[in-house]
């Protein structure tokens, strides 16, 4: 029966530390340096979890990042963390984790039963078995199915952790710290280069935390010694690069959970970097091959380089023997580390021979080798208890654990994350780099060099050479440390096993997907690597195949009678590893989501009752308590306040926008559909522009300051984007015109005094101004200066009442505010919020951000009049087109509601009073209100014809709610056609 | 005379130790613009030499000069600043003084603080005293003044002052004092 035990001495652990954690429930000790999955196995937990179809035992394959199996749910109530590699866990006193997808145990799993009923889950089950018997069955089975898959659960509980990040910069980024990588970042180092040298892993070195050389370790401490002292290198630990992206972005992402840290003190448990990198080196290694035969992920099956690390790092190891299965040589330096360890080795090795120098070294450790060989099965339950060999050696043999040693696959996904597909190379039976931008290298095991001396002399070249590529010339090359005979591979690939048993033959153990799964999906079409990936679910789990996708599409090249270049291999895509999605979201979350905008005056409107609501991302008074505790109430009573008093609302959001220089009149000219050419000093304008396809872009309104100078107001909406249009239209398209634009939007406040009382109002303010009709006509303006401040005044109305609008700098905008309100407070002058300022201009018939929607014309909101004859302007030539000139349009009207039990929503559709209610009508609500003069609801909106059809009754329907009404299309101006308010 | 107020007038204040983050009011804005091709003549007659690229700021005495583009400056002068008032009719003149709110970072993890917040490179060797970069933090845009080795000035729209002061705070976290 599979056993593991800690080997006295040895090992990267500091038995002086001894550490405490939980598993599942109960104590697990171990020590510092240990991972989750070294204290398991040195706990001998073999057996840690099901797997995820059938529910078989397993144990851990690998002892890196490629981990399968190992998953586990870290943590406990909000800091629940799911399906979690215990190879990539640290072990710290305090940490939770427990197996997941086993009930009521990994030892004992009801739902173990589905490896009786396996024969129903084989590739494409899903697609066969729940697809009827009607057409809508899937939806049906969907819940069921998707309770019943899957690994871990994720809490619904807010993430209490503080997850952050940083920009960041650096000459030459190169990816990995085994031998090639710190030979690339020392040499690129020493060239005064800004290097980082990042690793997924909780030390530097790759490979070598695995060895058990001194001559190795010396030179791997002595290059880690070198690189820190270096003030230009910055060395990054248990950070992994889960993505390169164009302009050389890497994304980076630090793990700092084992630091235990405290949100509450801006200490984060992970750490995502965007790194500009002038050049890349890559070094990410290559991640061993599991072989495929009959029962191959029991429990004490896993890569022989996985013993090997599992022996010398973490100096745990099989309690009395282990087999290892292989097909090269590489597989060697686990048996010998194995037998040093006092473990009994046998190999079986699928080549007919082996080397003579290996057949020496390992005799002198009492190995038996069986060349010609492989394994038959594996016998045992909830570990390995036997193996049967089959081939030249057909013998059974009583062990721990079986190492599977199928060969070498290169990293090679960041070097694909840009586009480039990956190439087969023969000698190294595996995929490498299909090439590299310019300023991207790789080196060492990822290029399929698995030599020590050659990876480092690889590495250190690419090094110099990215340092070279930054424009940094002299460095000094690291070399390999002195004696150093590089491994020799010696690969014999085989991919069908070619002794096997009737037992499961796994190919992806964490999607469960055996080879005859594989062998199915050929049989039934399919064949190409992307469809085998999405039939069988190969390589969709959080591994990503690391350790399954090369056997498959081998296997698939096999049956298909095709080369595996030929196969092909899936898409290479970020993320690398799995990622928490916090580290995405980062700091922006919460309040931090997205930037709020907020008016010189919110601070008035909290402190005084105001009820906010987002428009864009501006927050905009919405009502105030005074007039009621809901919107419904409260806006009623504020449009009745500027019907008959005054009122005061803030419009700071509007865009403002300061035009000036001598042919800033011409450029206005030109911008807007009606002249401004002659708008005298000391006088405003209303103004519509076009989109240069004759679309309305915005409207707004443009004051004359002096000969020179222009002061324009667009809507809330669309400010940035005409400000934008302005720049663009000046210095692309009018290059002649000489003209300077500057945004005002944030420097100046504004407010509406509105309401019959509003001159009475404003002269209360300004007392020594004045404000007379004669003075200050309609669509007049003055500026003044008021308390050591320039104050200006623009008599225009957005109500259709008696208005101006006081604009001032925004730092006085709160005491200007409050000044009004004081002094004119004997006219009963109260603020007014949003809904009410859109209600009243619903009333007016004034068209706003719900009917300038980028899609109408000129004429379909009533303004075609406006627009010059005489002069030319932008969108001029493209508003005349023969669709924008139908009658058939859908263009403005005023709707009013024929049934007073009823109500009228906003966006509902119009049909004609003969019209099936069906399909898209023939327009739509735009904007909705009571009418305070009315006493009714009315609206605006889009009807096919328009006024044209002024006196019909219509329908409105809305479907959501299944309501209909009848309304009467009128005029859109309800009130004061005359406009004698706004001149009063 | 009207009171001025800070659009941070209600921000909770940072408290930090190694790191000071604080509002520098009293500073005047000034915008100006060509409309001659005399201009930079006529700007430098009044305010001294210019900053000759966009990433260099040019300090004359208590004025802080920003080349915003082609033909454009900013004046960055004391409280009281006549600058505006002589360059009148020379150029375009837009006053800015509400439109913008400085927030100063001081203190030796200042560089790291905004490196959470901003795409710049913030190497010492790169971004020195003097430096200016246009660019954006939570979104919004800013213009980030490298004063002193470990001290930055950012210049922050006022609609958004609250917004970006919080993102920078919240940043900072690591660094402020544990009230």
């Amino acid at each position: 029966m599979t056993r593991f035990r800690r080997l006295p001495q040895g090992g990267r652990i500091d038995r002086a530390k001894p550490v405490s954690a939980r598993f599942d429930g109960k104590a697990l000790g171990g020590f510092a340096g240990d991972t989750l999955a070294s204290a398991l196995l040195a706990n001998d937990q073999v057996l840690i979890g099901r797997s995820f179809k059938y529910h078989r035992p397993r144990g851990l394959v690998a002892a890196g990042i490629e981990e399968p199996n190992g998953l586990f749910t870290l943590g406990e109530g909000a800091t629940t963390e799911p399906n979690v590699a215990a190879t990539m866990v640290d072990l710290v006193d305090g940490l939770v984790a427990r197996t997941q997808n086993a009930w009521p145990s990994a030892g004992f799993d009801l739902m173990a039963v589905n490896s009786i009923l396996s024969p129903l889950f084989q590739s494409g089950f899903y697609y066969k078995t729940f697809m009827g018997p009607t057409k809508g069955s899937w939806m049906f089975y969907e819940p069921f199915i998707r309770e019943a898959a899957g690994l871990g659960k994720a809490t619904g509980l807010p993430d209490p952790d503080r997850y952050d990040m940083r920009y960041a910069f650096c000459d030459v980024l190169v990816v990995g710290s085994g031998p090639a990588g710190l030979a690339a970042a020392l040499t690129a180092g020493r060239s005064g280069a800004r290097v980082v040298l990042a690793d997924q892993d909780s030390d530097f070195g790759g490979s070598l935390l695995s060895g058990n050389d001194a001559g190795h370790e010396a030179w791997r401490i002595a290059c880690i010694g070198e690189l820190k002292s270096l003030p230009n290198a910055e060395t990054c630990a248990r950070t992994t690069v889960q993505g390169l992206y164009d302009g050389n972005l890497a994304v980076l992402v630090e793990n700092r959970s084992h630091l235990r840290p405290d949100a509450r003190k801006g200490e984060a448990r992970m750490l995502l970097t965007q790194l500009r990198a002038k050049t890349i080196v890559m070094a990410t290694g290559a991640i061993e091959r599991p072989l495929v035969f009959s029962n191959n992920d029991r429990p004490g099956v896993m890569l022989a380089s996985a013993l090997r690390s599992y022996t010398n790092r973490f100096a745990v190891a099989p309690d009395k023997r282990a087999v290892i299965v292989t097909n090269n040589d590489t597989a060697y330096q686990a048996a010998l580390d194995l037998a040093t360890a006092g473990v009994a080795v046998t190999v079986a090795d699928h080549r007919a021979s082996v080397s003579a120098d290996i057949l020496s070294r390992a005799g002198a450790k009492g190995i038996a080798i069986f060349p010609g060989s492989g394994i038959f099965d594996v016998e045992g339950a909830k570990g390995v208890t036997r193996v049967k060999l089959g081939g030249a050696h057909a013998v059974t043999i009583e062990c721990d654990a079986v190492g599977m040693a199928g060969g070498w696959s290169p990293v090679v996904h960041l070097s694909s994350h840009g586009g480039i597909k990956p190439k087969f190379d023969e000698a190294a039976a595996g995929f490498v780099p299909g090439g590299f931008p310019a300023s991207h290298y790789g080196a060492g095991a990822m290029m399929g060099t698995y030599g020590l001396s050659a990876a480092i002399a690889e590495g250190s070249n690419a090094g110099a050479s990215a340092a070279s590529y930054a424009g940094f010339g002299k460095t000094r090359p690291v070399y390999a440390p002195e004696h150093v005979t590089d491994r020799s591979y010696a690969i014999l690939p085989t991919w069908a096993p070619a002794y096997s048993a009737k037992g499961k033959a796994f190919v992806d153990f964490q999607s469960d997907v055996t080879i005859k799964d594989v062998k199915i999906a050929h049989q039934e079409g399919y064949r190409s690597v992307e469809h085998l990936k999405r039939y069988t679910t190969l390589g969709m789990g959080t591994d990503q195949g690391k350790t399954s996708n090369i056997n498959a599409l081998a296997l698939m090249a096999e049956y298909r009678g095709i080369t595996i270049p030929e196969a092909g291999t899936t898409t290479f895509r970020p993320p690398y590893a799995p990622l928490t999605m916090g580290a995405i979201a980062g700091r922006t979350v919460g309040a931090h989501f997205r930037p709020v905008r907020l008016s010189p005056l919110h601070d008035w409107h909290v402190k005084n009752g105001a009820t906010f609501i987002d428009a864009g991302l501006w927050k905009r008074a919405w009502f105030y308590s005074w007039a009621g505790a809901t919107p419904e109430t409260a806006y009623v009573k504020e449009m009745e306040l500027v019907r008959r008093g005054v009122g005061l609302a803030d419009v700071s959001t509007l865009g403002k926008i300061d035009i000036q220089g001598p042919d800033a009149a011409e450029f206005l000219n030109r911008v807007y559909v009606n002249g401004f050419a002659k708008l005298p000093v000391g006088k405003v304008r209303y103004g519509v522009m076009l989109n240069d396809d004759g679309i309305v872009l915005d409207d707004g309104t443009t004051a004359r300051i002096s000969d020179n100078q222009f002061y324009m107001t667009t809507t809330t909406a669309q400010a940035g984007e005409v400000m934008s249009w302005l720049e663009y239209l000046l210095q692309c398209h009018w290059t002649d015109l000489n003209v300077q634009v500057a945004s005002l939007t944030d420097e100046w406040a504004g407010m509406a005094v509105s309401g019959p009382k509003a001159r009475e109002a404003l002269q209360l303010a300004f007392p020594a101004e004045d404000l007379s009709n004669d003075a200050l006509p309609y669509m007049g303006c003055k500026d003044f200066p008021f308390e050591g401040v320039t104050v200006r005044l623009l008599r225009m109305s957005f109500s259709g009442e008696l208005a101006y609008e006081v604009h001032v700098a925004a730092d006085y905008a709160i005491s200007l505010w409050a000044h009004i309100l004081k002094a004119a407070a004997p006219t009963g002058i109260k603020p007014y919020g949003l809904e009410a300022l859109a209600s009243l201009r619903i009333e007016k018939g004034h068209v706003a951000g719900l009917e300038l929607d980028h899609r109408n014309t000129l004429d379909d909101l009533g303004l075609g009049k406006m627009a010059g004859k005489e002069k030319d302007y932008v969108g001029r030539a493209l508003r005349f087109r023969e669709d924008c000139q139908s009658p058939e349009r859908w263009s403005l009207v005023g709707l009013e509601l024929m049934e007073p039990d009823k109500k009228l929503r906003g966006g509902s559709i119009l049909f004609a009073a003969t019209d099936e209610i069906k399909g898209h009508g023939r327009g739509y609500i735009t904007s909705v209100t009571w009418s305070t003069e009315l006493n009714t609801f009315i609206a605006l909106g889009l009807y096919k014809g328009g006024l044209g059809h002024e006196g019909e009754e219509i329908i409105a329907a809305f479907p959501l709610k299944n309501e209909q009404a009848r309304l009467k299309i009128v005029s859109p101006h309800f009130i004061d056609k005359e406009g004698a308010r706004l001149h009063a | 005379m009207l009171e001025r107020r800070s659009a941070l007038a209600s921000a909770k204040p940072y408290v930090g130790s190694t790191l000071k983050i604080a509002e520098r009011p009293g500073f005047t804005l000034t915008q100006v613009a060509g409309l001659s091709p005399d201009f930079e003549t006529k700007l430098s007659t009044v305010v001294g030499p210019l900053p000759e690229t966009v990433a260099r700021a040019q300090v004359n005495d208590a004025r802080t000069l920003f080349r915003l583009g082609p033909g454009q400056f900013w004046i960055v002068g004391p409280e009281t600043d006549d600058a505006a008032a002589k360059l009148q009719g020379q150029c375009a003149v837009t006053p800015l003084n509400s439109s913008r709110v400085r927030v100063s970072l001081e203190g030796a993890p200042a560089r790291e603080a905004l490196s959470r917040l901003m795409p710049v490179d913030l190497h010492p060797s790169v971004f020195t005293p003097g430096g200016v970069a246009l660019t954006g933090i939570h979104h919004t845009p800013v213009t980030v003044h490298c004063a002193a080795e470990n001290a930055f000035d950012i210049y922050v729209m006022r609609t958004f002052a609250v917004t970006v002061w919080e993102a920078i705070t919240d940043a900072a976290r690591l660094f402020a004092d544990r009230s």
